[in-house]
């Protein structure tokens, strides 16, 4: 498959009085195929929202080169086939949300009243129309961005915390907008601190801390390779601590003769129930987990810099 | 082209909504409304007066609403972000700049306009002139009008690379500055004692500063002594000047603003 968006050692320096030169990307690799959720997450201050300006030629980059559909950065016949929804939009109070198509629109070059509402209707603001933007909830404006994101039937859209701040049912709705995207085969690049919205509508991620990518594939492959769950009855106290003293990477539990223990993927497994049954013990369960996404995020964001270099 | 368009007529729905800037000129019209009621006190020409102070608040209300509506067009737009998501649609930086100016001037000439209708209006009420002074209180408007679209220019040049407060601050000292660098001139010219390479040094600060001060002609019936030898060729030369002042300003804003971080 075709990259949509690919990067090669991309950075951006910022000169700082007090800490000199300082790389808020720094050397970044990144390839996002056609066709696909690409989730773009890291803490605040990590980079994202600066990596998404650079691929859009709102900021240079000082050094590597980008490319979004197969042209280098700020090419503007690129940018009529992208589209961007920065976090928390803001548009023009004083227009409805009809007028707000009609001027995005118009940089497009757009005249046709039916597409319009056409896009008003499939963000579900048709009833809407006349209200003008200071009228609209944050689920709405942040529609009505979709509705504007949409104008020209982009090949590929960057979504800046596209779920940010709304309540459950806009989630739901944003939601089943981005994964209809898909399915009508655009491209979507979103920047998100909701991970568990992440984890469900994602076929790849990127982690990126101090500008600098950590983790970066498949969400099936990142996330495999978890922790197993291992219950067993009838223990003593005694017998659960010697298991935390020998498996420090486990997080063990002990209630009223129960043992519960969370251990690493690379914990044998068996070497728990031997010394289960020795103890006299009786296993109820071993359950494989999956890694949630939110581990993984913060086992990598919990490095320290120094670390992550 | 549409682009341009869109975003000029976009700045130009929101000048019209901005608050301050229709206070700015509902005192402007406040003032033309009642001065034909006070020049009747004056114990100069009634005429000489009225329009005088007439010109003076069309002038300087224009002013302070050439620089409010500018100094903020840009640093809202990035801390709004609006600029995003039009940066990111095949738009142009040079093309964005443009609209916002000529959207800002399209507001200014609608304010201008309607302020010029009420003095010509007022001063017909009040004098029943005869057709050609009406039509020089026009022209002086007119003229008012590119002085004003200059200064736009000036503010919205700034505005690629200072604050807005810096920005207001630089904008009003450059104009009144420029509305007196006729006079500045002329003294400069006529003092003997100074040195020549300083003259010159002046003359060369001068010549680079936008010269508002020809756009206040000494209008004949303001200056019934002081006639322009040739009408036509002055007015198209200081509009000419002007046209020349803001392109020059805007290309240099645009080569600042291509480079400038949003």
């Amino acid at each position: 498959m075709a990259a949509a968006i690919e990067t090669r050692n991309l950075t951006k320096t910022y000169k700082s009085k007090l800490r000199g030169n300082v790389n808020v990307v720094d050397n970044l690799n990144l390839e996002v195929e056609e066709g696909e959720i690409f989730g773009f997450l890291g803490p605040n201050g990590a980079g994202k929202t600066t990596t998404i300006k650079m691929l859009l030629g709102i900021i240079y980059p000082t050094g590597g080169e980008g490319y979004v559909l197969g042209k280098e950065i700020g090419d503007m016949d690129v940018h009529k086939i992208i589209s961007y929804l920065p976090e928390r939009p803001y548009y023009y109070e004083h227009m409805t949300g009809l007028e707000i198509l009609r001027f995005y629109g118009s940089l497009f070059g757009i005249k046709d009243e039916s597409k319009f509402h056409a896009l008003l209707d499939k963000v579900n603001l048709a009833a809407d129309k006349s209200k003008t933007i200071n009228q609209f909830s944050k689920g709405m404006q942040q529609r009505i961005g979709l509705a504007q994101s949409l104008l020209n039937d982009p090949k590929l859209l960057f979504l800046d915390e596209p779920t940010g701040g709304l309540d459950p049912i806009a989630h739901i709705e944003i939601r089943d907008l981005i994964l209809q995207f898909r399915d009508e085969g655009r491209t979507v690049f979103i920047s998100s601190h909701e991970l568990s919205e992440v984890e469900r509508i994602c076929d790849r991620v990127a982690i990126i801390n101090f500008g600098k990518i950590e983790r970066q594939g498949k969400l099936d492959d990142l996330l495999r390779g978890g922790r197993n769950e291992i219950v067993a009855d009838g223990l003593t106290r005694e017998f659960a601590d010697q298991v935390q003293a020998d498996l420090k990477d486990s997080i063990v539990s002990f209630n009223a003769g129960r043992l519960i223990v969370d251990a690493p993927e690379d914990n044998n497994v068996n070497t728990i129930i031997d010394s289960v049954r020795s103890a006299k013990g009786s296993l109820v369960s071993v359950t494989p987990r999956r890694r949630r996404l939110e581990d993984l995020f913060i086992e990598t964001v919990n490095k320290p810099k120094e670390e992550s270099k | 082209m549409g682009a341009i368009s869109a975003i000029a007529r976009t700045t130009l729905g929101e000048a019209i909504r901005r608050k301050v800037l229709l206070i700015i000129m509902l005192i402007g019209i406040l003032f033309l409304s009642v001065i034909p009621a006070f020049s009747v006190l004056s114990a100069k020409s009634e005429l000489t007066t009225m329009i005088s102070a007439m010109f003076f608040v069309l002038r300087y209300t224009s002013a302070l609403i050439a620089i409010v509506l500018t100094v903020y067009m840009l640093p809202n737009e990035i801390e709004r972000r609006t600029i995003y998501t039009i940066l990111s649609k095949p738009v142009q930086r040079w093309q964005f700049l443009l609209g916002k100016y000529l959207g800002a001037i399209f507001a200014l000439g609608l304010m201008i306009g309607m302020m010029s209708f009420l003095m010509i209006t007022m001063f017909y009420l009040f004098q029943h002139p005869e057709a050609s002074k009406m039509f020089e209180l026009a022209r002086q408007a007119l003229l008012y009008f590119v002085e004003m679209s200059l200064l736009t220019a000036v503010a919205m040049f700034f505005s690629t690379f200072v604050s807005p407060l810096v920005n207001f601050f630089i904008s009003i000292g450059l104009w009144l500055v420029g509305t007196l660098l006729n006079p500045l001139y002329e003294s400069i010219s006529k003092n003997n004692e100074m040195a020549p390479v300083l003259k010159s040094i002046f003359s060369f600060v001068f010549s680079l500063l936008p010269n508002f001060a020809n756009y206040d002609t000494k209008n004949p019936i303001i200056n019934p002594g002081q006639a322009i030898q040739n009408e036509t060729i002055y007015y198209l030369k200081i509009t000419g000047y002007g046209f020349l002042y803001i392109g020059i300003l805007l290309i240099l804003g645009i080569l600042i603003f291509d480079r400038r971080e949003v």
